[in-house]
């Protein structure tokens, strides 16, 4: 039996005001994988996503999580304490079983410069690789990545990316992002969140979930791409 | 005829009413404005000043006076000089130090003929027979204050040194004297000697007061002041205002009028019981009013120049000050 | 910083003092009323010793009730940050008892307490504490969110790292608050000896106030104000050796 997240009939809206964020929202998803949560600013992917971490409640329906008993939101906002470096940091927060995958992750996300240096030196984009990175070193079954890779350079994003389906190929991510090409390429499930208004609120999608070897014809691509610009 | 009768008649009237009128206006001239500030709050201590403000000596003398109270951060030789009054009540010490730092102050009367200031004590507790009972003795005083003054004044004049006595600081509270703690405690004969002996005798004990005139240390109290200028100036208006002022004062300490006097006081001063007002009346007319038919406000040259003496004795002034060319004699 | 503050405190006690004179000598007031050039530089010798002495004893008075006030607050503080209502329990105790004026207070805590250093150390610590605990808790019962979310999410906070991250990320705040509290606890030590005590500054102005004597108080402030200066100095100056210690470490 594999790793399920199912919402059922989600109803939300947001204290103190009458406008409806969810209206009897019902998805899944059904495989581990770097899935994607996709929609227009301020649809409530964030909202969602605190739902689905713990984070917000009060809402009726049901989010019920099999396989997965630890799930951490990572959002892009986030920092690290100012007195620490970033090695310090790492060292002291990474589980001693995971304490070997530092290196390779440091490596693959260009932190090497960034070690001795505080959170405040970085640029927005090692900011944001630091902050990944210090969650993925965590024991997670799901991790949702809430523009995580913002100012991050396409093919770092890339390598990034491709990384961690390599390291983590039995965990599930929900990477929340408004890039559609990358949505398309790397997501194996794309979660399209559209208006209350709309009816179903979500649409399920298949990605190209692009991982090593030869990236996806560009016609599957545009399609996969077309397919998102056309639930939304 | 009867016509040119009620003609003249009416005219009569009409001239009877126009003078009527004009010398009505006369009597309406404006009265003089001046202002006095007193040395303390409205207390037993002022009666006459309120007397003079409540049953229009002032006005009858052609003035119209605003009597402010005084306290503790008021000073009326400083609001005289600056203009903000044309009359003050000021004590000797407070008369002798302006006038060494070139005050153009003069004393017109002299309210104070023994200084209120006396000590509170315990006889049962703490026998003085003669001032050498002093020595070793706890002694409350006001570091800076007048009585300071005059208790180094007793010690010095006694041959008593500062060695041989226990000083110690008086605040607001009387609790170390309550306590036991201090043996002899400074304070106005006539306006909490009332109060606090009243404490006393509730909790069945008794006391007496210690006097520093009676022990031949005299230091001059409260006196009425003006500038030289307003002497030179506007010595009228000074007149009036002493004659006034004088009045009311002889009027206020009469015992015929103590019911109104009373009345005045609290009028002025709810916050003190009628009854602790009519202990304080007499204390304040003897200290004002040592004999029958003393000349009230008289100003008392020796004591004024005792007073000099101890201020400069105890280097309270740089040098010596001449008072007496200060003192205003003959006030009225 | 040190050259800076008391020059600038010498311009404004000079402004100050020719405002005074211009009064005086406009005004044609003698000596009793505002003292000469000559007679504040004379008073000024005779009693510069025996002031420094008294300000410097109610300096130690002042620091050593900013120093109590400061870990006062910071306890409660900290105490105030566990529930909402705790917090909101202790800001509406803080806002009314500060409220009550010091001059009121003074003399009772004189009655209870006696003359001794207790009292003048509590009513400093009275005074200088509020907008300290007002301060601090503000500040420690503010999530930063940005920083606090990772050790939530991963199991890791408890009470002592949330303090050091809410009093790192608010440090400039925190230094800022001590140094200007550190004046209220001279003014509340001078308050306290003018109303009530026997030894300090303040109780030196009383009685020079019992005399009349203006010149004693300008000498008395002068010192006050090198004193507070160099105090405020001091405490700035501590701000920078711990902003630079933690941002170095």
């Amino acid at each position: 039996m594999h790793m399920q997240l199912e919402f059922k009939d989600i109803n939300y809206h947001y204290p103190g005001s009458t406008n409806q964020v969810f209206k009897n929202l019902t998805c899944a998803i059904t495989t581990p994988g770097f899935h994607a949560l996709f929609g227009p600013s301020g649809v409530g992917k964030t909202t969602l996503a605190k739902m689905i971490s713990g984070e917000i409640g009060g809402f009726s329906g049901e989010i019920s999580a099999r396989k997965i008993h630890q799930i951490l939101y990572a959002y892009n906002l986030e920092r690290l304490p100012g007195w620490t470096s970033v090695q310090e940091h790492l060292t002291a927060t990474t589980p001693g079983s995971n304490r070997g995958k530092i290196e390779e992750l440091v490596t693959t996300f260009g932190l090497e410069p960034c070690m001795h240096s505080r959170f405040v030196q970085l640029s927005l984009g090692q900011q944001n690789r630091t902050n990944l990175a210090r969650y993925l070193l965590q024991d997670f079954d799901l991790l949702i990545m809430d523009e995580s890779l913002a100012n991050v350079d396409e093919v770092t994003k890339e390598n990034i990316i491709l990384k961690m389906k390599a390291m983590f190929p039995h965990r599930c991510f929900l990477y929340i992002s408004h890039n559609v090409v990358e949505v398309a390429k790397f997501c194996k499930q794309i979660l399209i969140l559209r208006s209350h208004h709309k009816t179903p609120q979500t649409v399920s999608i298949s990605g190209q979930d692009y991982s090593n070897g030869m990236p996806p014809a560009n016609k599957d691509l545009e399609h996969t791409m077309l397919e998102i610009v056309n639930a939304l | 005829m009867k016509r040119r009768l009620q003609i003249a008649g009416g005219l009569l009237v009409a001239l009877f009413l126009i003078l009527g009128l004009g010398s009505c206006s006369k009597k309406e001239q404006p009265l003089e404005e001046v202002s006095y500030r007193l040395k303390w709050l409205f207390n037993i201590s002022v009666v006459g000043d309120l007397w003079a403000d409540a049953y229009g000596n002032f006005e009858r003398n052609g003035l119209k006076v605003t009597v402010k109270p005084g306290g503790p951060e008021k000073d009326a030789i400083k609001e005289l000089e600056i203009g903000h009054a044309q009359f003050g009540v000021a004590s000797a010490d407070q008369v002798i130090r302006a006038v060494s730092k070139g005050s153009p102050i003069v004393v017109l009367a002299q309210l104070f003929q023994v200084n209120p200031l006396h000590w509170i004590y315990r006889p049962d507790k703490t026998p003085l027979k003669t001032p050498q009972d002093l020595k070793g003795r706890t002694i409350g005083i006001t570091y800076g204050g007048n009585d300071e003054t005059i208790m180094r004044a007793l010690l010095a004049k006694y041959k008593i040194k500062e060695d041989e006595v226990k000083l110690f600081s008086v605040r607001y509270d009387y609790t170390p004297f309550y306590q036991g703690k201090v043996d002899l405690w400074p304070l106005y004969r006539n306006a909490q000697a009332p109060i606090i002996g009243e404490k006393l005798r509730k909790a069945g004990e008794k006391f007496d007061l210690l006097s520093p005139s009676k022990l031949g240390v005299q230091f001059v109290a409260n006196s009425v002041v003006t500038t030289q200028k307003m002497l030179e100036e506007r010595p009228e208006t000074v007149k009036r205002f002493i004659k006034a002022l004088l009045e009311a004062w002889r009027e206020a300490l009469d015992p015929e009028n103590k019911d109104k006097a009373i009345e005045t006081v609290l009028k002025y001063n709810p916050e003190t019981s009628q009854e602790i007002v009519r202990k304080q009346l007499p204390a304040t007319r003897i200290l004002m009013l040592p004999e029958p038919n003393f000349e009230f406000g008289k100003i008392d040259v020796a004591a004024w120049k005792q007073t000099e003496q101890i201020m400069l004795a105890q280097k309270l002034i740089a040098g010596p000050v001449q008072i007496e060319n200060r003192l205003i004699l003959g006030g009225e | 910083m040190l050259y800076r503050r008391i020059y600038q405190f010498f311009i404004i006690y000079f402004i100050g003092l020719t405002v005074l004179f211009m009064i005086k000598y406009v005004l044609k007031l003698s000596d009793y009323v505002i003292p000469s050039p000559l007679e504040i530089w004379q008073t000024g010798q005779s009693v510069f010793f025996r002031y420094l002495i008294n300000v410097l004893d109610t300096l130690s008075v002042a620091i050593l009730g900013h120093i109590l006030s400061i870990c006062l607050a910071t306890i409660v503080g900290i105490i105030g940050r566990l529930t909402l209502w705790i917090g909101s329990f202790i800001r509406v105790a803080a806002y009314n008892i500060q409220a009550y004026p010091i001059v009121a207070v003074a003399p009772i805590i004189f009655i209870l307490l006696g003359d001794g250093l207790s009292s003048r150390l509590l009513i400093t610590a009275m005074i200088c504490y509020f907008p300290l605990l007002l301060s601090f808790l503000g500040i420690l019962s503010e999530p930063v969110s940005e920083i606090e979310h990772f050790y939530e999410a991963t199991m890791r906070m408890n009470w002592h790292l949330q303090v050091k991250i809410r009093a790192f990320e608010n440090i400039n705040k925190i230094i800022t608050v001590i140094v200007g509290s550190g004046t209220l606890a001279m003014v509340g030590t001078i308050v306290s000896e003018f109303v009530a005590a026997n030894a300090g500054i303040g109780h030196s102005i009383r009685i020079a106030l019992y005399q009349s004597d203006l010149a004693k108080v300008l000498v008395a402030l002068f010192l006050i104000g090198i004193c507070t200066s160099l105090y405020l100095v001091s405490l700035e100056w501590l701000g920078l050796v711990v902003r630079k210690r933690l941002y170095s470490n």
